[in-house]
């Protein structure tokens, strides 16, 4: 999404100085530079590195969180593998980001295609839409278990009144996932749509006069100039996305459980609840782990992918 | 909307405001750790329903006033965050002196000795509890907390729909002398079932959640048993067993409950009761309050039905000391006073919760909401024998509620046979025995 | 808020390497044709707008409601009598006021802290030259991808063997330690004209002179754009406080608000007046500064 090489200009001096000064410049740059990254590089060493390594120790130890910690080796993520509940956590994840992030994505695109035409009010649509963004997953979790209450809830409620049956949201597994990809996607796509404008903006209108002087439909000019030139935005929108679904915690939490059964944990509930709910602090790090480690596999494939995209380009 | 040097100064005197306003309070470090030793305070951390809140709040008012110069500080949280946080205090050494506990979670603490063991300051207390309830404190015969309080299902019942039905209000049992036997029960629920529409339910059990061991009442109903007497050996797979398997698997082949009440549902079921979905529901005295507050027509409380012997579900809790505690006998006399007969009897007053000592029988506290429904509800809780809560505060029970949550599930709606069901949950009494 | 991309100046438009989005009107022949479209367009977004506004507006629905009503068999949109009681009961038995407090007070401090960070550590890695710089900043950006779940139960243990569990503190330092912000500052500072920079290097100014007093009266729609995003951030941070916050008198509003849906019987009604109260502020900044917000988000996109 970025490129990792710094702008190599303003960097030679225009009077010619003699060569000790020059070093001595360059040696106070360089302190300057770790000087003002000290703060950043201690935050992040105390709270997100030696966390990480404490991690990996503790996923060899059986700990309840309190007496002293027992050290049994690989035991924790032999458990993980032979664990139904782990399994389901993970298919469950996948499934969650496979059903959020395409119809956030697709739906982001239409609504930022609709709210870039003519329009009455866009900026009020516009507004509307982008305001679910700044409501907390915990508010937005509230707010949903009370709309999709299984008895007597709004939707259901609706539904009955149309003459359809109520939906089982809260004690069947398939409907209760729904719900909450439902919800996410609700509080995502003004944030897709948002990025999806400001790629569409970039666009020369010109092009798709052209496109129209050729008598080209409005799918095609979608298909064969919007789509390819906001290609940017997909890709940095693919990565964001997929890692808030990957990440999802208060939502579910919130509005679950995890519930019914275990139909809707996800990874990192399933840590959350080994860590802190049942006692298997050793277990949770363990999930913990494996989370980090598909992370990481994720972020360097997408690196991979960019850099070979920016050659290409 | 610039952001000049004015706007700047105004933001930066908020700042200072708000966090002297907030008394800084926050920025002290580990806050609500025990108190020092010999200064006369205690903490007291729990988790509290509204009303709980208010009549800790009372009690600990009293205690002070009655003892000069000691303040208890009171923390309650969020249910979901109290025992990581015990934990974690535990483990930092700034644990509160004292905090409340279920009877499940006490046997954790006090078998990894992070508990006070109050025999040298409660020596003589025992006699005044219910056996049952004493034994649910106590560690290799030592007492590691004292019982506060306890609650018991019982059925609670819209008399409206029933006498709709043709079921005679009047004659409804009131005792456990004259309780319904299991064959009573399913006469009316079968004669509700006939005339209730199909989008409304003879009644509703709340072992949803974390709530499916209430399930064991009716296996305690059959005179049947979780483990052998060991405390181990699975005695699940048992003719009581089975009887009571069939028997509740029943109510979802007979449709007497909402097919969507079973125990994988993320919901409690008792709402269906409260909004007229369902005529009858199995429920705790402590949902007597918002009952009342709530449900738009008539409603009573009837005993727990009856097979070879009366049993019902377990819940309540208790309060104990840390090990670690600066002021032993100070927390020592601080939970000697939140069970002495006139604070239990005023706590369980206000949040029509049941008292844990002999001494104070079905009408010694009075209730405040309710109370004509109450005596039902006390007399439920003497059906409880020393060695159903034995079996319930095991401390395999956090596993095998697991196992019986999903098990229990597949039986009821997932088609799942009963002997399929005794064996898997025979093989999941092991495993966490192990 | 005519543009999506509102940039407040004319230095941020050219540091963003944005063309002109402004389009010239249609011919009058296009515009036309275009009448049928843009009523289909508007009945499209007016449903579009329904469905995303409903949440909000059921949630002051059953916060102004009588207790229990949004359970009840008839179906309504409305209460049957708007109503205070849910507000009162939440005032009454709750220490709303502290909670609030408390979410003000986390959030300036993570706000300050966070912000003073970033600039810092976003102009280190934009403007000065130094050996390992591409390094950490891979490894800075790396760490905008690890979940904090993945490692709560260490950072939970270091927190409390830090002394700073249950403490402000214990929320305020590690949410500080947050790497999008770099990431921000950084192509910001980068689109800073280096003509500025070096003018101001002939004055003879030094590194830091130029960077608070060149750099940084610059970089004022930054700073708010930065300052609103952690804001937000902090303010509806849950997951983090969930874990180290353990004092009724410190929780912050989301932990109030699962306080209230952690009762043995929850009062809806209640939860959601407080629910509101604490979605207000951000709603309220969110409508008020509502181009620095978008900026920041489109911001983040570019590249």
């Amino acid at each position: 999404m970025t490129s990792l090489t710094a702008r190599g200009r303003g960097s030679a001096p225009l009077s010619p100085r003699p060569r000790a000064a020059r070093r001595a410049s360059r040696l106070r740059e360089s302190l300057i530079g770790w000087g003002f990254l000290a703060p950043n590089l201690t935050l992040m060493a105390i709270f997100l590195f030696l966390p990480i390594l404490w991690a990996l120790q503790l996923s060899f130890q059986d700990s309840r969180g309190f007496g002293s910690p027992e050290w049994v080796g690989l035991k924790n993520y032999a458990k993980l593998v032979s664990d139904p509940v782990f399994w389901q956590s993970f298919g469950n994840t996948i499934a969650f980001t496979i059903l959020t992030v395409p119809i956030t994505m697709i739906g982001g695109l239409c609504l930022a295609v609709l709210m870039n035409s003519v329009l009455p009010a866009r900026g009020v649509f516009r507004t509307v839409i982008v305001l679910p963004m700044v409501i907390s997953g915990v508010a937005s979790g509230m707010i949903a278990g009370i709309i999709f209450y299984q008895s007597n809830g709004i939707i259901n409620k609706v539904l009955s009144a149309v003459g359809l049956y109520p939906v089982a949201w809260q004690s069947d597994g398939l409907p209760a996932l729904i719900s909450v990809v439902i919800v996410a996607i609700w509080l995502r796509i003004g944030f897709n749509m948002i990025i999806y404008l400001a790629g569409l903006q970039r666009i020369e209108p010109q092009l798709y006069e052209a496109a129209r002087i050729d008598g080209a439909s409005r799918w095609q000019q979608l298909r064969s100039i919007t789509v390819p030139l906001v290609g940017p935005s997909t890709f940095f929108l693919l990565i964001m996305n997929v890692i808030a679904s990957f990440q999802v915690f208060d939502l579910i939490f919130v509005m679950t459980g995890g519930g019914p059964g275990n139909s809707t944990s996800v990874l990192v509930t399933y840590a959350y609840r080994n860590g802190f709910q049942i006692r298997e602090q050793g277990y949770g790090a363990a999930i913990g782990i494996v989370i980090l480690i598909i992370t990481l596999l994720f972020t360097f494939v997408q690196w991979k992918t960019s850099r070979t995209r920016d050659q290409a380009g | 909307m610039k952001l000049n040097r004015k706007r700047s100064l105004a933001v930066g005197a908020v700042i200072v405001a708000v966090t002297v306003l907030s008394g800084c309070v926050g920025f002290g470090s580990g806050g609500g750790g025990g108190g020092e030793a010999g200064s006369n305070e205690l903490t007291f951390t729990t988790w509290a329903g509204d009303s709980e809140a208010v009549a800790f709040k009372t009690l600990i008012k009293q205690f002070e006033a009655e003892n000069d110069g000691v303040t208890v500080k009171l923390n309650v949280v969020p249910y979901a965050q109290m025992f990581s946080g015990i934990d974690a205090k535990l483990s930092s050494g700034n644990a509160p002196d004292i905090f409340r506990v279920d009877y499940g979670n006490l046997g954790v603490y006090s078998s990894q000795d992070q508990l006070l063991d109050l025999s040298p300051y409660l020596a003589d207390e025992q006699n005044n509890f219910i056996p049952a309830m004493w034994q649910a404190v106590s560690f290799e015969n030592k007492p590691y907390g004292v019982p506060h309080q306890t609650d018991v299902s019982a059925l609670l019942v819209n008399t409206d729909m029933l006498s709709e039905a043709g079921i005679d209000v009047a004659s409804l049992p009131t005792t456990q002398a004259d309780a319904w036997t299991w064959n009573e029960f399913s006469d009316a629920a079968k004669q509700l079932r006939t005339a209730l529409p199909a989008d409304k339910y003879p009644f509703v059990y709340n072992w949803q959640l974390g709530g499916a061991p209430r399930w064991l009442s009716w296996v305690f109903q059959a005179n049947g048993a979780l483990f052998e007497k060991d405390g181990t050996t699975p005695a699940i797979d048992s003719p009581a067993g089975k009887k009571a398997l069939d028997y509740t698997k029943s109510f979802y082949d007979n449709q007497w409950v909402p097919p969507t009440s079973s125990t994988k549902s993320s919901v409690y079921a008792d709402t269906t009761f409260q909004e007229g979905t369902a005529a009858m529901v199995f429920a705790g005295s402590f949902l007597v309050p918002d009952m009342e507050t709530l449900a738009k027509f008539n409603w009573t409380a009837i005993p727990m039905p009856r097979d070879e012997r009366g049993a019902t579900d377990l819940g309540g809790n208790a309060l104990v000391a840390t090990k670690d505690t600066k002021n032993p006998e100070l927390a020592a006399k601080f939970l000697a006073f939140m069970v002495q007969a006139d604070s239990m009897s005023a706590f369980c007053a206000a949040t029509n919760e049941l008292p844990t000592r002999t001494d104070l029988a079905a009408d010694a506290v009075t209730f405040i909401v309710r109370p004509d429904v109450m005596p039902v509800f006390v007399e439920q809780a003497s059906t409880i024998e020393p060695s159903d809560v034995t079996q319930l505060t095991s401390p395999t029970m956090a596993a095998i509620s697991t196992a019986l949550q999903d098990q229990l599930d597949a039986a009821f709606v997932g088609g799942q046979s009963t002997g399929d069901t005794l064996t898997n949950l025979t093989r999941a009494i092991e495993e966490a025995s192990k | 808020m005519t543009q999506t991309v509102a940039i407040p100046n004319k230095l941020a438009t050219t540091m963003s390497g944005d063309r002109e989005p402004r389009r010239k009107s249609r011919s009058s022949a296009a515009a036309i044709g275009d009448r049928k479209g843009i009523v289909w367009r508007s009945i499209i977004a007016i449903v579009v707008a329904i469905i995303m506004v409903f949440p909000l507006y059921w949630m002051v629905v059953v916060a102004f409601s009588p207790r229990g009503e949004a359970f009840e068999p008839t179906l309504r949109f409305w209460p049957s009598a708007w109503t205070t009681e849910n507000f009162q009961r939440v005032f009454e038995l709750y220490p709303v006021a502290t909670w609030f407090g408390n979410s003000v007070v986390i959030g300036l401090f993570i706000t300050f802290l966070t912000v003073v960070v970033n600039l810092l550590a976003g102009y280190a890695f934009a403007r000065l030259r130094f050996r390992g710089r591409n390094v950490l900043f891979l490894l800075t950006l790396a760490t905008m991808m690890i979940p904090v779940q993945a490692i709560m139960v260490a950072q939970f243990r270091l927190v409390s063997d830090l002394g700073i569990y249950g403490s402000y503190w214990g929320v305020i330092l590690p949410g500080a330690a947050a790497a999008f912000g770099i990431f921000l500052a950084r192509q910001f500072f980068i689109g800073i004209p280096d003509e500025i920079i070096e003018a101001a290097k002939i004055d003879g100014s030094g590194q830091i002179r130029i960077f608070l007093q060149v750099v940084l009266p610059l970089s004022k729609p930054l700073i708010a754009v930065l300052i609103l995003l952690t804001l937000m951030g902090s303010w509806n941070d849950f997951a983090w406080p969930l874990i180290a916050l353990n004092d009724n008198q410190l929780f912050t509003l989301p932990i109030g608000l699962l306080y209230l849906q952690n009762q043995t019987a929850p009062n809806y009604n209640a939860t959601m007046a407080l629910a509101l109260i604490s979605v207000l502020p951000m709603v309220a900044l969110f409508l008020s500064f509502q181009r620095y917000f978008v900026q920041g988000f489109a911001r983040s996109g570019i590249r």
